[in-house]
């Protein structure tokens, strides 16, 4: 027992868990997520775009509730499958080069490049993606929306690369019995505490308890399992805040007496006090809040048409409308809201949530609420309409 | 071959214009400080978790009678991904003042009773293992 201080070999990974057969099966399922965080993603992305050349639909109305409660969901499910199939496959990270054939060289350089881009980039998609959802940002520089999109593509490109390059080996494992050795590495012999069906089937699992264990955020049955949530789904008018009107310093604005909603059509200008707003016709309807961060709620606004109000001040509905926050800074202070939803009659300035008067946190005097639309494109605190005559 | 070939060449297109987009939209101070993310999460993973994976099981199959093993691994699987997945609200990083609709459960608390459950449940399932006929694989 003379203690060694030489670099790891694969060969002292001596556990048959570690084997093609399980990473195959693990893998096919952390891939499935991939694919489900990816499409869910870009949905996002083209969702938060100011203008849309195929209209975004304004139904159903829950549909970005879905497709961001799944991104959000399947990226929390990939971190367990991600970290055991990245433990069935460490000993290949100490595996030797071909230095004597250049060719081979060329080629395993280039397939462990390519791994190293895959598995760095997974790392950073769902580090970044959990830390957002908890609304923690610890980078300084770089924009997480920016970036979070860019770096999906790499991820998911080099995704598919790995998959290509892996193919018969896949193929292989997933059609034979998780017990057959064939693609194992020779030194893989001993029996470790669980069979390899016993690892897979706690790797779901885990995944599963994962998913239980955050998913209340979006899914209101599972708030009392959901321990580990970002929110409870408690807040004023049954509806949690994302940001506050402390942290968007509107306080001030928002209940000056002076405040005004100006809707500029074409360079006309008609200011409408909150009295003015309170006097039209107002109306109801059950929409929810669904943010990017993968939280939603249902809630119950009323108010007046954002359509009404448009016409009001002598605006059609066919054209987009620009939205402006009474904050002063963030990127999105000003919204524009594509013609199709500023036209649909379940578009409210809401000015009642759950019954009662909007909470200065969610946005009083007025915010905007349309249905199918991402939470942070939901004005809160709105000043200022604008379109063009 | 061939299909392989056109797949995996259509994933580097797919991860080069990913590159593309970063490199085109972000400036190179931001790029450095993705690159260090990069660098930090491989490093993170392939160095001081797995390092710690190795050593939890190498300790476990040195400490651990065998009936308790296979309980203790599969505790491992889920209670060690799951607490990864909770480390942002564990550490409430990005709890506000201003939000209490924001990480409003008590998570550290819920946390160790999870673990304290666990550990309780690993040693009956062993103890279980323990007193039964060792006939079955």
């Amino acid at each position: 027992m003379t203690p060694r201080l030489a670099p790891p070999t694969p060969e002292m990974f001596t556990s048959r868990l570690r084997s093609p057969a399980v990473t195959a099966r693990v893998g096919l399922w952390l891939g499935i997520a991939f694919g489900l965080c990816f499409v869910t993603g870009l949905i996002s992305h083209y969702a938060q775009q100011p203008s849309h050349p195929i209209p975004f639909p304004t139904s159903p109305s829950w549909g970005y509730r879905l497709t961001q409660g799944l991104h959000v969901t399947s990226g929390v499910a990939a971190i367990p499958l991600l970290l055991v199939k990245l433990w069935s496959v460490l000993p290949k990270l100490f595996e030797g080069l071909p230095l004597r054939d250049p060719r081979a060289l060329l080629l395993t350089g280039l397939e462990r490049a390519s791994i190293t881009v895959l598995v760095a980039a997974s790392i950073f998609q769902l580090a970044t993606g959990l830390f957002n959802a908890a609304q923690w940002y610890p980078w300084t520089t770089f924009s997480f929306r920016t970036t979070h999109y860019a770096i999906a593509w790499v991820a998911i490109g080099a995704l598919v690369l790995h998959i290509a390059v892996k193919l018969p080996i896949i193929r292989d494992a997933l059609t034979s019995d998780i017990e057959v050795v064939t693609h194992d590495r020779a030194t893989a012999t001993s029996p470790g505490p669980l069979s390899r069906r016993a690892l897979v089937r706690t790797t779901f699992a885990a995944a599963g308890v994962a998913v239980l264990a955050t998913a209340g955020s979006t899914v209101p049955w599972l708030r009392r399992v959901s321990v580990f949530a970002v929110r409870t789904g408690e807040g004023p008018g049954g509806v949690p805040i994302n940001k506050s009107a402390r942290a968007a310093r509107v306080e001030e604005s928002a209940m000056s007496p002076d405040w005004r909603l100006d809707v500029v059509v074409g360079g006309t200008t008609t200011s409408l006090t909150y009295a003015d707003l309170r006097a039209m016709p107002q109306h109801t309807v059950d929409l929810p809040i669904a943010c990017v961060e993968g939280w939603s709620a249902q809630g119950t606004w009323s108010g007046v048409r954002l359509a009404d109000v448009l016409r009001l001040a002598g605006a059609t509905t066919d054209r987009e409308v620009a939205v402006t926050s009474l904050q002063q800074a963030g990127a999105f202070r000003r919204t524009t809201l594509p013609a199709n939803f500023a036209a649909d009659d379940r578009t409210l300035l809401a000015l009642d949530l759950s019954g009662e008067q909007l909470s200065l946190d969610h946005g009083f005097p007025c915010r905007l609420i349309a249905p199918n639309r991402p939470g942070v494109l939901q004005t809160k605190w709105v000043s200022r309409l604008e379109v063009d005559a | 071959m061939r299909t392989r070939l056109l797949i995996g060449a259509c994933g580097a297109v797919i991860a080069l214009y990913g590159a593309f987009l970063e490199l085109s939209r972000q400036d190179a101070g931001q790029w450095l400080e993705v690159g260090i993310w990069f660098g930090a999460g491989v490093a993170g993973h392939d160095a001081a978790l797995s390092a710690l994976v190795i050593g939890v099981c190498l300790l476990g199959s040195r400490l651990l009678p065998e009936p308790w093993r296979a309980p203790a691994t599969i505790a491992l699987v889920v209670w060690g991904t799951v607490t990864v997945v909770a480390v942002p609200v564990l550490t409430r990083a990005g709890a506000r003042a201003d939000n209490a609709t924001l990480l409003d459960r008590p998570y550290l608390a819920t946390w160790w009773a999870i673990s304290a459950i666990v550990v309780v449940l690993v040693a009956v399932a062993g103890l279980v293992r323990s007193r039964r006929p060792r006939a079955r694989e």
